[in-house]
């Protein structure tokens, strides 16, 4: 014990450097694309703390926002699992950046959810309307 | 009879490492009288379970329960949905899940010797631990993805499969873990300091261990055979070379002792399991929502921890009941400090390895 102690005084730490990647297979961000989603909201329905959500255009059409808040992710994975379309979400293998104050990440947020509310109900309207509209069309 | 004195011990103290309050009466050195006062961490997981939460997302929630034994709530949950939802998990899932849970025993356990070491004042050793206890953690970053919160236990299996790389990457360090723990292990019953300090310190006896209903190692330690792993065959552990780890003296040293010994007791489960596992699926979707209720006791590192769920057809369930290994070791704990050296309390209490934050939720 005496001399392992020892031996211990004049080796490197046992921990990491600071600033040291993290190992392959490290559960990280989440990343979305665009291109292949189909707006079915699964991943907002499954997340357990709420990190993914959607907001609404106003025109009403079907183009809705994604919005994702590394800060509040568990970086479960549970979202990139429920996606119907594989490879619209993905998830990095890198951590979130460090959030610092000037950042507001969660007075941004709390707008997003807010946001989210507010333009489904205005969405929900411009559809009614556009759908009144048709109907008037095709009378 | 000497003079009376009040002597507070927590809720922060130097060697506590969680919020818990004892209120010592002592007569000279001598403790006569305990009160105990938990709930400082009270944050009302269990009824955020039942209302804001889909039962799908609550094993992400209940890992959160504890930051030591994460993986041991989310599989509790998951196995009592599973008894209710008549849900039948592969395999390869149910290996995966023993690899995880072993791996998660040994570094609690490891935390719970380097802490004993540390309040009996042998800093020295506590690096030590703390040092090969690295390797497991490592392990367990590498295998699910995450040092401390594994997020590893889903409903109908697991959520990460053990390729060839992560096998490659985990068994020369359990190896590696299993010769030091060997040379610690040495250490401890060899080292004439704290056998001088554990040895027929804070005795719990066979009887007493009985009457209190101690659960896990601090019962294993008295003699007392109990371990749910093997009591109710949830999961296949005895092909994989469990064995009990029981010791009869009962004192600090022998619960010292059962979690070293069961430390590697879990390497050898977990290289079993890793050598041996099965091809197959590691994930069946679940469908429908829990009907009806379910009990489930499951031995996490430090003993008995028991779920209780009760659904009604809806997704957000009406009752989660979680019921912790250190709620159960309490009653024991207050009955040994009577009459016990004022001095022995941080080691007391330590040996217990008490996590409130699981106790209090
Ligand atoms: S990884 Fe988990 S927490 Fe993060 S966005 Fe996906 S579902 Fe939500
Ligand atoms: S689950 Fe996939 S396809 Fe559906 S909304 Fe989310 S990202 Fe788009």
């Amino acid at each position: 014990m005496f001399f392992y102690s020892l031996k211990n005084l004049f080796s490197p730490p046992a921990t990491l450097e600071k600033g040291t990647p993290p190992p392959k297979n490290y559960r990280g961000t989440i990343l979305y694309f665009e291109e292949t989603c189909i707006y079915c909201k699964k991943c907002e329905m499954v997340c357990p703390p709420g990190a993914i959500i959607f907001t609404y255009p106003e025109d009403g059409s079907k183009k809705l926002k994604f919005h994702y808040n590394p800060y509040l992710c568990i970086y479960c994975g549970e979202c990139v699992r429920a996606c119907p379309k594989p490879g619209t979400l993905v998830q990095a293998e890198t951590p979130s950046p460090p959030a610092t104050a000037d950042q507001k990440p969660n007075d941004q947020w709390f707008e997003i959810e807010k946001l989210a509310v507010e333009s489904k109900k205005k969405w929900q309207e411009a559809r009614k309307r556009m759908r009144e509209q048709k109907n008037k069309n095709q009378q | 009879m000497g003079k009376k004195f009040v002597v507070p011990f927590g809720s922060q103290h130097v060697a506590l490492p969680e919020p818990i309050r004892f209120v010592f009466t002592t007569e000279n050195e001598i403790i006569r009288n305990v009160a105990v006062d938990f709930g400082y961490v009270h944050r009302g997981i269990e009824k955020a379970c039942m209302s804001k939460f889909k039962y799908t997302q609550v094993p992400y929630v209940v890992a959160r329960v504890c930051g030591l034994c994460s993986i041991s709530h989310a599989s509790g949950y998951c196995l009592a949905i599973e008894t209710l939802m008549d849900i039948e998990v592969p395999k390869r899932a149910v290996y995966l899940r023993i690899i995880a849970h072993e791996l998660d025993r040994i570094h609690s356990h490891l935390f719970a010797v380097s802490h004993l070491c540390e309040v009996a004042g042998y800093e020295n050793l506590f690096m030590r631990v703390m040092r090969d206890r690295e390797l497991v953690m490592e392990c367990l970053e590498i295998f699910t993805g995450n040092r401390v919160q594994y997020d590893f236990v889903t409903i109908g299996g697991v959520n990460r499969d053990l390729t060839k790389e992560v096998y490659e990457e985990l068994k020369p360090r359990l190896e590696e873990l299993e010769k030091r723990l060997l040379q610690l292990k040495e250490i401890f019953e060899k080292d004439y300091t704290l056998q001088m300090r554990w040895k027929g310190a804070g005795v719990i006896t066979k009887e007493m261990a009985q009457k209190y209903n101690a659960v896990g190692p601090i019962a294993r330690a008295s003699g007392l055979a109990t371990d749910c792993r093997v009591e109710f065959g949830y999961f296949p552990y005895e092909e994989l070379g469990y064995r009990m780890v029981l010791y009869h003296e009962g004192d600090i040293w022998a619960r010292n002792m059962v979690r070293v010994d069961e430390s590697l007791v879990s390497i050898e489960i977990a290289k079993n399991a890793m050598d041996n596992l099965p091809e197959g699926e590691i994930n069946v979707r679940v469908r429908g929502n829990p009907n009806g209720e379910a009990l489930v006791r499951w031995e996490a590192p430090r003993g008995e921890l028991l779920y209780y769920v009760k659904g009604n057809g809806k997704p957000v369930l009406e009752r989660l009941r979680i019921k912790t290994p250190t709620f159960s070791v309490i009653p024991v704990m207050k009955e040994l400090y009577y009459n016990q050296p004022y001095a022995l309390v941080p080691d007391i209490t330590i040996s217990f390895d008490p996590c409130l934050s699981c106790t209090a939720r």
